[in-house]
């Protein structure tokens, strides 16, 4: 095959207040034609970088340094004027982001966001636009296409939305489409059906793809050749299985060895992290801890939740009128039956509108169910119970949202405790200390302000933060989903020692099933609102009863190595 | 989309009633009409007979009750100093105060919005620094006294335009207006200037801040990735989306320009509504001042919700919501 993308010594230098930052530091590699080359890296890898450099798209402060390097079909890009630039981008080399919520304009119809892609590059009749639209829409599976080009996006699922990128990306027939992270904020399910379309796009256009992206497994799926990028630049590079079935470089052994998949279950993973933290200490926290015990210790009685816009007064009264109609009710959970025993880690595994965050707050107490009712250690869980405020608390999916920016991590975590009387204001120190050392976190830093640390960190703070309020329940809402896998294997081996010491009692709420299989004892699936299989983690991964759970679990990546 | 309409109907006459209370009651505790209408040497049988025509003798909630009863029917009543309808005086000098607030509003949008959508885009440039330093200024300098220097320079020093009042008007649908004659025009081009500098100023820092932050969004580096030429992503992406904040200013300001442009009617002598209510209010000219503010308050119940109709008209996704 020849090489249609020739990049050689490429460096992308940003600079900022803090001085130059050097996102992309002298990488070479070559794209042939027909070829899907695979971007890995962690977060500030600078591998989304190495996309926009290629096509000229860098924010104003960045800069593609002299003496780099990129040929389309022997042509050099860098350095070339604007106007050439633009003629090349959507033409040549077109993109796809990876938020498809965020990349369609949502005030524009999709075929007035298509026209403008078409005669960003040539003329075309109102008509003609409308035909290629409808062709561009049936080329991507998106069916009614006529009826739906009239549409806005916000009237289109992620996926179908995902979809109208890629054919945006296509109308050209571009030479190369680079693709950063482009199914990561999708659904399993929608996932695994993108990826074998690009893939079949692909092969029928002839188009060559970069494929950028965190996860091992979709790129190992996709691509021919991949490389691994670390601190802008390349450690490793060669084809699928030379790189991720006999890696060279320690980093990019250390990217598998955290996956929990390739792990047994249970198990501490080994993380490629290089972020330092101290050692758990427990002291005599382990002592107190509850005893495991079987038998009901948290249980969903027939929970329904019903979310409805209130209408009031003149809502109802021009409903009657037959001028409005009704608002539409979202019937978000029905009928849901669970229980957690105590010092278990229950699963809850759904897609995106399955409810599964939902049934999380009701148990939590910051929903009030329609119908049914919640228990925790025989008591009733309610809407803005105070006492039950310590009995039941909540670790969320954003580290970077669930701490208040303006406190101290001292601050934060002191707070609950304080509130409830768990902790005097003169033991407040020593109490917080305690916990942020069950959660290998340096005391000493706890005068700082969350900006200054990671996500990985600020997720630690986080458990802490729950920790402290002494729970009997602790609701984790995706809590490693935003976190690189290094980073992600840190939490899950952190979660893993501190209910082993701690006994702790957790509903762990995630759509990555190999986390889940990692760390849970049972499992329940919700789908649509219902749960619909429910049982023990082995069991569910070995022989799933329902076509749901095997649908989801087929559709989940596999390293293909 | 009806129920919504309804609901906001429903307020706006509560937002009515409301007013006229407010508005009856504050203005009947100051002062007595009588002590301005008739002159003190007048015998007493007169005065009688003139509280009496005027219903001054009535309890005030009867006042009231008339006063809403002949407002519902059109009749505002007779002015007390120029003894002729409200009604008729204030349709009289509305269509001056209307022109002057509206070309004065839509020259500070055709203006600020473009200047702010550069300024966003090109924060660094030369020409953008002007612009936001400018429009520093616009905000800062009072109006009376850019008024006052805008004659200075333009009637006295290079005498080409006129210092004040209103030029030759020609008639539209029967009203009176001034911006279809040139002389009128003559008559306008400072007043209106005067008048649309601060809003200028702010469409301005709004279209720049909204630019800002929708240029380095994922949705405008898709178009950019597409190939889209950048003065069609500036007209027809970014435009779109900064559109809702000004919309709201937009009314906002058409609103109080229309009701409170008396500075600058007073400065450029311009026969408008400002010039009105400020003389009624030193004549206690209670029906005037009256029917005015409840002008005032039907004014701006209709631009918001004409506002929040335009929300939809914009943006899409509320539409759905509004449902």
């Amino acid at each position: 095959m020849t090489e249609l993308l020739k990049v050689e010594n490429l460096r992308t230098y940003f600079e900022t207040e803090r001085g130059i930052v050097k996102s992309v530091d002298g990488i070479s590699f070559e794209v042939r034609k027909g070829e899907i080359f695979g971007l890995v890296g962690e977060s500030g890898s600078g591998k989304s970088i190495t996309g926009f450099s290629l096509i000229g798209l860098l924010d104003a402060n960045g800069k593609v340094q002299p003496g780099s390097s990129v040929k389309l079909d022997g042509r050099e890009i860098v350095g070339l004027p604007d106007q050439e630039l633009r003629r090349i981008r959507g033409r040549e080399i077109a993109m796809v982001f990876q938020d498809p919520m965020m990349t369609l304009n949502p005030v524009i119809k999709i075929v007035d966001q298509i026209a403008m892609a078409i005669r960003a590059h040539e003329k075309a009749s109102d008509q003609e636009v409308r035909r290629r639209a409808i062709e561009a829409l049936t080329r991507v599976r998106i069916v009614e296409p006529e009826k739906k080009i009239d549409q806005y996006p916000h009237q289109f699922s992620g996926g179908m939305r995902q979809r109208v990128a890629i054919a945006i990306a296509l109308l050209h027939k571009p030479k190369l489409v680079i693709a950063d992270e482009p199914t990561t904020a999708l659904d399993v399910s929608v996932q695994a059906d993108i990826l074998k379309e690009m893939k079949a796009l692909v092969a029928e256009l002839g188009v060559s793809m970069i494929w950028i992206s965190h996860d091992l497994a979709t790129v190992s799926q996709i691509s021919q050749r991949i490389a691994v990028m670390r601190r802008g630049k390349i450690v490793e590079t060669g084809t699928v299985a030379q790189v991720l079935g006999a890696p060279q470089h320690s980093y990019t052994q250390g990217l598998l060895d955290a996956l929990p998949s390739r792990a047994r279950p249970g198990e501490m993973l080994a993380s490629a992290a290089t972020e330092s933290s101290g050692p758990i200490v427990l002291d005599d926290l382990a002592k107190t801890a509850p005893k495991a015990a079987d038998g009901a210790f948290v249980q969903v009685d027939d929970v329904d939740m019903v979310f409805e816009r209130p209408v009031g007064r003149v809502g109802r009264f021009t409903q009657k009128l037959g001028i409005s109609q009704p608002p539409h009710a979202v019937h978000a959970v029905k009928g849901a039956n669970l229980m957690i025993r105590q010092g278990e880690v229950l699963g809850l595994v759904g897609e995106s509108g399955s409810g599964k965050s939902t049934l999380g707050r009701i148990v939590c107490g910051i929903y009030t169910p329609t119908a049914g009712k919640v228990t925790v250690a025989g008591r009733k869980v309610r809407e803005g119970q105070r006492k039950l405020g310590t009995g039941v608390q909540m670790i969320f999916q954003d580290p970077y949202a669930s701490l208040d920016p303006r406190r101290t991590i001292f601050q934060s975590v002191a707070e609950g405790p304080l509130a409830h009387g768990l902790t005097t204001r003169r033991d407040a120190r020593a109490y917080v200390n305690r916990w942020l050392k069950a959660v290998a976190f340096d005391p000493a830093l706890a005068d700082r302000y969350p900006h200054q640390f990671s996500g990985g960190q600020r997720q630690r703070i986080a458990i802490a933060r729950a920790l402290a309020m002494q729970p009997e329940l602790i609701v984790c809402d995706e809590p490693v989903a935003s976190l690189d896998v290094s980073i992600q294997a840190q939490v899950i081996n952190l979660l893993i020692e501190l209910r082993r010491t701690l006994n702790l009692t957790l509903l762990f709420i995630s759509h990555d099933l190999s986390v889940v299989r990692h760390l849970c004892d049972r499992v329940v699936v919700m789908h649509h609102g219902k749960i619909v299989e429910e049982a023990d983690v082995a069991q569910l991964f070995e022989a799933p009863q329902q076509a749901y759970t095997k649908m989801l679990l087929d559709a989940v990546p596999k390293l293909a190595v | 989309m009806t129920s919504f309409v309804f609901k906001r109907l429903g307020q706006a006459i509560v937002v009515l009633i409301i007013m006229s209370i407010l508005v009856f009651a504050g203005v009947y505790v100051i002062g007595n009409p009588v002590d301005v209408l008739i002159s003190p040497d007048a015998t007493q049988a007169i005065r009688e007979q003139v509280i009496a025509e005027y219903g001054l003798d009535q309890p005030l909630w009867k006042q009231y009750l008339d006063f809403v009863g002949s407002m519902s029917t059109g009749d505002f009543g007779r002015s007390f100093v120029f003894n002729m309808p409200v009604g008729e005086l204030i349709s009289q000098r509305l269509p001056a105060t209307l022109e002057l607030a509206v070309i004065a509003v839509i020259l500070a949008s055709l203006i600020g919005v473009p200047l702010g959508i550069y300024a966003g885009y090109r924060p660094n440039s030369l020409a953008a620094r002007i612009i936001m330093a400018g429009s520093i200024l616009g905000f800062s300098v009072p109006t009376f006294w850019i008024g006052l220097m805008l004659i200075m320079l333009f009637a006295v020093q290079f005498g080409i335009l006129p210092a004040g009042g209103r030029g030759q008007t020609a008639s539209l649908f029967g009203v009176p207006f001034s911006f279809l004659t040139l002389d009128g025009w003559k008559h306008l081009f400072l007043p209106v200037l005067n008048l649309s500098l601060f809003k200028m100023s702010m469409m301005c820092r709004l279209a720049a801040a909204g630019t800002r932050e929708v240029m380095t969004t994922d949705a405008i580096k898709f178009a950019r990735a597409a190939g889209i030429p950048e003065r069609i992503i500036l007209r027809k992406h970014v435009l779109k989306l900064i559109s809702i904040p000004l919309v709201t200013v937009f009314g906002l300001e058409l609103g109080s320009t229309l009701a409170f442009a008396l500075v600058t009617e007073t400065i450029f002598n311009w026969p408008g509504l400002g010039k009105l209510i400020i003389d009624s209010i030193a004549s206690l000219d209670r029906p005037v001042m009256v029917a005015y503010l409840m002008m005032v308050s039907v004014l701006f119940v209709v631009i918001n919700l004409s506002v929040d109709l335009a929300y939809a008209a914009l943006d899409p996704r509320l539409r759905l919501k509004g449902r």
